[in-house]
């Protein structure tokens, strides 16, 4: 398409895939909306949140399956490659800043708490603002949180692992081991994968519901938006698997691993916070489950 | 939950209309079929003899008070008509504070900026005049001058210390504490109406809506600033006010008396408030609170201790200090907590 | 920072143009809907721009018609226009939601799409000398992306929302307002509008962010950089930063509404004003996003028409550095009256007002520039010079709403919507014609009439001052903000506000005719129409570039004064 380009830049052809990401983007939200208001709108809200939600799928394949065609196409020069790692640190960056506003409430109602009653047996909460003598308490009294040093603790030893298992795969890698490649990130993504459905079975053993209060909003949200970006991670990860089976990535071109592994340790990291922070400093002094 | 709540608000307001339909059925009634209004138009049965006094009957019940006529140009604002002077700035101030911090904009701030926007217009027109391309052809290369970019740095932090100082301390002012007599009244917002209950007397509450375009023209009041029931506190007496609201964030404003707290559901904000002298002083809801929050005004009446005394006594409340009277049926009809669905 | 320049020198040696291949352009619908050019993409943000700017000030005009008189006038037809009951409420409910759309529309479709969007995209390749932006397909995606969150807004409009249609919470929807207190879908299409928008103008951000850090030409440091460039990258900055806040708050907003969680619900502990602080982190840097770019454009501007290098360059530079590092530190402004304590009080006080000394230099500088200038007064230098001096009256009223014991009588009335209409629908709105004067005939190749674009000024700027000087009065009287009805007292300057809007919409149309006589029958513009005084490397380029430039990257050679980024052998 570019004429005869005296640069190393990547001029890209036309491609159809960032207007049909975003009409799968507003088919989803638009979809999410009729599901909430299903007194309105019937059952309509799931068709259109999956039709939109298989637009958004089939636009991130394409979409990556297209720079992965042109990675190996040699587009991705070495300036190019830069432009990637730009991009990954500042679209890290952002995420960093979701979270913030996610640990700013948790902090908010930690620091500042209101006063509740909780109801161990219906799991309701009341509050007791205006009421005479009632005491402030970010744990409702009464309310029972998860012990940190039980599951949670081994979460957090399965993620610090996986950030090892994913070091030694890179390793691996730099010095053109490919069953080393192959072996540390089978190892990540499994771990990756222990670690999802750990966290699945702590919620639905959790003793407290969804909602409800301030501690289980924050403490859903928050490890909730976590889960979801170990999810993402562990496909990133495992989509590079399939790579090093098809014999993509060298020694010293490989931005692709890298980006999924920059972006495993910056889940872990977002993990250890929400350990130290939501699992034993918040829950500190409250019963355990 | 939220439908129930309306629908609980609208009931509630129907009492409340009922129990004031002998002279003022609910405000914006008349412009609208409001549920409320034909129930307070058919039920005057249930105006209770309890309703506070009105202006066009008064002293009719147990009750020696009248609302107080506002002055004209005092506690609301002044039109281009009346005043075109007045009407470009601030309104009066009746508090010690209000009078510090209309004298801090009027005396520090406004020829501040004033004098900066003149300046800035000034030196425009002069590069205008000296500088065209007729008047110099040859434009100068010069891009850098230490001096001058030092003195405008430090020029302007000076005269932002210069504003920084009164302003500093007219908000050590504002936050004085309240002393430990002061007189507590408790503003609660509600969608659309406020509610001032008095902790210190008895718990007087009253509900206040605003007045009909009728009502206020025939009590000589500005419509949308008038109400039927006025929060009533003493003249020249340190005021504890709180706030909170039960629904969505309400904020209690009077500008005559510098004076804006938000209230917030879940949270008691409290600020020390001393109106210097008697008068009638209106205000407006001052938070976006959905439709009608263009029509929840506030009306402080001041009045002097002994008649606010009286007033309490007409409330069937009583002074502190005094032996409690015997619970107040006479407070108006919706005594009961207005919103009882939200709190929980 | 500077590592782009080396490595491409091997380039300099193909000495001679390929623009027989750079002006091959795809098919109608390859090129317009599938987009990966820089060019024509801001070409589509400034459409999408001006097309939203017409919807903002005609939904501005309903407001300033029904501000006119006292009373309600017409909302009622339009609650029943807009497919909503024939009640009081619903009637009052529609202001809101007009009041809503407005803000949003002109902070989020308006303002962003065409300063950032639209002037970004184009101008920052062409200025560092790049062939296109560093990601073209990311950047397509958050073109549409806005797109789909203007749809969005759209659907909201039409979906219940409380007491009526619409979304009715003002452009910062505030909880509980926007939870407990409106039930229906409008507000969660507006919420996820405004996710929409986010998302793409977060990507854009990364995008402008190394563009600018890797795609300058050989030698363009970045302190050589022009001063829009770097006005860009400071937003950028910005954007990525505060969106995702927004992004976390309004997400718990929707959890809120539709899954039971408290965040911003008393009754589970939660507590609104957390809310507000989530905003407002947002919102503070959200409103120097909206002028930096501005800035930057000004900038360009009066240097070229003064004939003369900007004054204190690197000044002008950090001072937008330091604009948007305290930006991020000053949110609670405004939140003054939410019962805040006397300690944080003062602090913001004093945090706030220490954003006047940077703009302050920002100011001077512009000031110094045209000093011993050579003054010629095209269409972009009037727009620029009223810029300054509109910002400057609306920045000495931010001054004073800084101030907390002051803000105390001013928040919520109209002397606050006097005091950023001045920063925006003055300030950043005449920095966006400006800069389209200025750029449109690089854009089109046509020149658009100096005669019809000087008197769009003179009648714009009379009908603004008109429209928001007399609000200053009514705010200061007391007139809060957010109502579609007002006692007597305040009929007077209402009146005059609104009359003043008439004046502005009839100059409008001057801009319209210009920009079709220009696209009609305008001139062909050279490559460089303003003159000896325009000398970044867009000016090097033809008019309008070829569909892909700098396929032989410029250099930058030091030799020049690093106010002069022509290239060498241009
Ligand atoms: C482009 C957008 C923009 C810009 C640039 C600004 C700039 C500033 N704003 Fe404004 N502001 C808004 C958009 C903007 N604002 C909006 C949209 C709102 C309302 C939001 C809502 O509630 O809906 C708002 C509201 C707002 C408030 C809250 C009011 C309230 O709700 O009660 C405050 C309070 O501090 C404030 C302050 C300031 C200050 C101090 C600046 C400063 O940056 C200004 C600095 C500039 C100058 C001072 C002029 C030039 C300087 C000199 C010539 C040097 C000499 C000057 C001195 C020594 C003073 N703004
Ligand atoms: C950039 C932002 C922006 C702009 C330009 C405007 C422009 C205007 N605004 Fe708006 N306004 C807001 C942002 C803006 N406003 C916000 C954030 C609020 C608060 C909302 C809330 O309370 O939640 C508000 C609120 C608001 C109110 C208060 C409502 C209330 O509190 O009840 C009023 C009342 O008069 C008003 C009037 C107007 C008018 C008459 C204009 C006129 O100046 C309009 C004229 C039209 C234009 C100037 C646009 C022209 C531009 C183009 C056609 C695009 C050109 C494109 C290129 C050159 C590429 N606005
Ligand atoms: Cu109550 Cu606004
Ligand atoms: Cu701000």
């Amino acid at each position: 398409m570019a004429g005869k380009a005296n640069h190393d830049y990547h001029i890209l052809e036309p491609d159809i895939w960032p207007l049909i990401g975003s009409i799968a983007a507003l088919t989803f939200t638009s979809g999410m909306v009729l599901s909430f208001h299903p007194d309105l709108f019937g059952q309509s809200g799931q068709i259109v949140l999956g039709l939109g939600l298989a637009g958004l799928i089939a636009t991130f394949f394409m979409w990556f399956r297209n720079i992965v065609i042109e990675a190996q196409r040699g587009d991705h020069t070495p300036v190019v490659q830069l432009h990637l790692r730009y991009g990954m640190i500042l679209f890290i960056a952002s995420e960093v800043m979701f979270f913030v506003g996610w640990f700013w409430s948790f902090f908010d109602f930690a620091l500042f708490p209101a006063a509740l009653e909780y109801d161990h047996a219906t799991g309701a909460t009341t509050s007791l603002f205006g009421t005479e003598g009632a005491v402030a308490a970010f744990i409702p009294e009464g309310m029972e949180v998860l012990d940190p040093f039980a599951l949670p603790l081994l979460n957090t030893l399965i993620l610090l692992c996986s950030g090892t298992t994913v070091t030694w795969a890179h390793h691996a890698l730099i010095h053109g081991d490919r069953e080393g490649l192959k072996q540390g990130l089978w190892a990540t993504v499994a771990l990756g994968v222990l670690f999802s459905a750990i966290q699945a079975y702590e919620y639905s053993a959790a003793p407290f519901g969804f909602g409800g209060n301030t501690y289980s909003s924050a403490f859903y949200m928050a490890t909730g938006f976590h889960g979801f970006h170990v999810l993402i991670g562990t496909i990133f990860l495992a989509v590079c698997l399939y790579r090093a089976y098809l014999g993509h990535f060298t020694p010293r071109q490989h931005f692709g691993f890298e980006a999924a592994a920059w972006y495993w340790h910056f889940v872990d990291v977002v993990w250890l916070f929400l350990f130290v922070a939501v699992y034993v400093w918040g829950g500190w002094g409250a019963e355990y489950h | 939950m939220g439908q129930r709540d309306t629908r609980m608000k609208k009931l509630i307001l129907a009492v409340v209309a009922a129990g004031l339909a002998a002279f003022a059925p609910l405000s914006v009634a008349a412009q609208d079929a409001a549920p409320a209004a034909p129930v307070a138009a058919e039920a005057p049965a249930a105006t209770t003899a309890a309703a506070p006094a009105d202006t066009a009957a008064p002293a009719a019940e147990a009750s020696s008070y009248t609302p107080m006529a506002p002055t004209k140009g005092k506690g609301m604002p002044t039109s281009y008509e009346d005043d075109p002077i007045k009407s470009l700035t601030f309104q009066d101030q009746y508090s010690a504070n209000g009078e510090y911090a209309l004298w801090m904009h009027d005396v520090i701030l406004m020829p501040v900026i004033t004098a900066i926007s003149l300046l800035v217009l000034g030196l425009l027109l002069y590069t205008v005049v000296r500088f065209n391309r007729r008047a110099n052809p040859v434009a100068s290369k010069t891009t850098h001058n230490t001096m001058i970019e030092v003195v405008w740095t430090i020029l302007p932090v000076i005269i932002l210390v210069i504003i920084a100082v009164p302003s500093i301390t007219l908000l050590a002012r504002q936050y004085e504490t309240p002393p430990a007599d002061a007189v507590t009244i408790k503003a609660t917002g509600y969608q659309w109406y406020w509610g001032y209950t008095y902790p210190d007397h008895g718990e007087i509450e009253v509900i206040s809506n605003m007045a009909d375009e009728a009502a206020a023209a025939k009590a000589g009041e500005p419509y949308q600033l008038a109400v039927d029931n006025r929060m009533v506190v003493p003249a020249g007496v340190p005021l504890r006010i709180q706030t909170t609201a039960s629904d969505v964030i309400h904020a209690f404003a009077v500008p005559s008396l510098w004076f804006k707290m938000d209230a917030v559901p879940g949270r008691l904000n409290e600020k020390l408030l001393t109106i210097k002298e008697p008068g009638v002083y209106y205000g407006q809801c001052s938070e976006l609170c959905g439709a009608r929050h263009g029509y929840m005004p506030i009306a402080i009446e001041a009045l002097p201790p002994a008649e606010f005394a009286a007033w309490v006594k007409a409330q069937g409340g009583s002074m502190p200090g005094e032996a409690e009277a015997a619970p107040a049926p006479a407070a108006p009809a919706p005594a009961a907590d207005p919103a009882p669905a939200t709190a929980g | 920072m500077a590592t782009t320049a080396e490595g491409f020198d091997i380039h300099q040696d193909h000495g001679h143009d390929t623009h027989d291949h750079a002006d091959h352009k795809p098919g109608f619908f390859a090129r317009w809907f599938m987009s990966t050019n820089h060019k024509d993409i801001g070409t589509m943000y400034l459409i999408f721009a001006i097309i939203a700017g017409i919807v903002g000030g005609a939904i501005s005009g309903i407001m300033r018609v029904e501000l006119q008189e006292p009373g309600i006038q017409y909302l009622q037809w339009w609650a029943e226009f807009m497919g909503g009951g024939n009640d009081l409420n619903t009637a009052l409910h529609m202001w809101n939601v007009f009041i809503t759309a407005h803000g949003l529309i002109m902070v989020f479709f308006m303002v962003m799409p065409a300063m950032i969007g639209g002037f970004g995209n184009w101008f920052v390749p062409l200025m560092i000398g790049a062939p296109d932006m560093a990601f073209p397909r990311m950047n397509n995606v958050s073109f549409w992306l806005t797109v789909a969150g203007f749809v969005s807004l759209l659907f909201s409009l039409f979906v219940p929302g409380g007491t009526g249609p619409g979304a009715g919470t003002g452009w910062t929807v505030y909880a509980p307002l926007s939870t407990s207190g409106s039930v229906g879908p409008a507000v969660d299409f507006a919420i996820f509008s405004l996710h929409l928008a986010g998302a793409g103008s977060i990507l854009g951000a990364t995008n402008f962010i190394t563009t600018i850090f890797n795609m300058r030409a050989p030698g363009m440091t970045l302190h050589k950089m022009p001063l829009f460039v770097w006005s860009v990258l400071v937003t950028a900055f910005l954007l990525l930063l505060a969106l995702p806040v927004l992004a976390a708050a309004i997400t718990m907003l929707l959890t809120d509404r539709n899954f039971g969680t408290t965040f911003f619900n008393p009754a589970g502990g939660g507590d609104p004003v957390l809310y507000q602080h989530l905003f407002w982190f947002f919102g503070h840097p959200e409103v120097y996003i909206m002028i930096l770019p501005g800035f930057g454009m000004i900038s360009q501007i009066i240097a070229t028409f003064s004939k003369k290098p900007v004054f204190g360059y690197l000044g002008m530079a950090y001072a937008m550095v330091a604009i948007g590092v305290v930006g991020f530190i000053v949110w609670a402004h405004h939140m003054y009256t939410v019962g805040l304590d006397v300690n944080t009080k003062m602090y913001f006080t004093a945090a706030t007002m220490v954003i006047a000394v940077p703009t302050g230099v920002k100011i001077f500088s512009w000031i110094a520039t045209m000093w011993g200038g050579s003054l010629s007064f095209k269409s972009p230098m009037v727009w620029s010079m009223g810029f300054i001096f509109l910002f400057t009256v609306g920045g000495v009223t931010g001054v004073v709403l800084a101030n907390g014991g002051i803000d105390d009588n001013l928040h919520d009335t109209y002397y606050v919507v006097a005091h950023f209409h001045y920063v925006l629908s003055m300030g950043a709105v005449f920095s966006m014609f400006a800069g389209f004067y200025y750029w449109f005939p690089k854009m089109s190749g046509r020149m658009h009439s100096e005669f019809l674009s000087h008197i769009h000024f003179w009648t714009f700027f009379v009908g603004v001052n008109v429209i928001f000087f007399p609000q200053h009065f009514l705010g200061m009287q007391g007139m809060p903000r957010r109502y579609p009805d007002y006692p007597e007292a305040y009929h007077f300057w209402h009146q005059i506000s609104s009359y003043g809007y008439y004046i502005m919409a009839g100059s409008m149309l001057f801009f319209f005719v210009n920009i079709l006589y220009a696209l009609v029958a305008g001139k062909k513009a050279e490559a460089n129409p303003w003159g000896e005084g325009a000398t970044t490397l867009e000016w090097t380029l033809p008019s309008p570039p070829p569909y892909h430039q700098f396929e032989t990257l410029p250099v930058i050679t030091d030799a020049h004064d690093y106010h002069d980024h022509r290239p060498a052998t241009a």
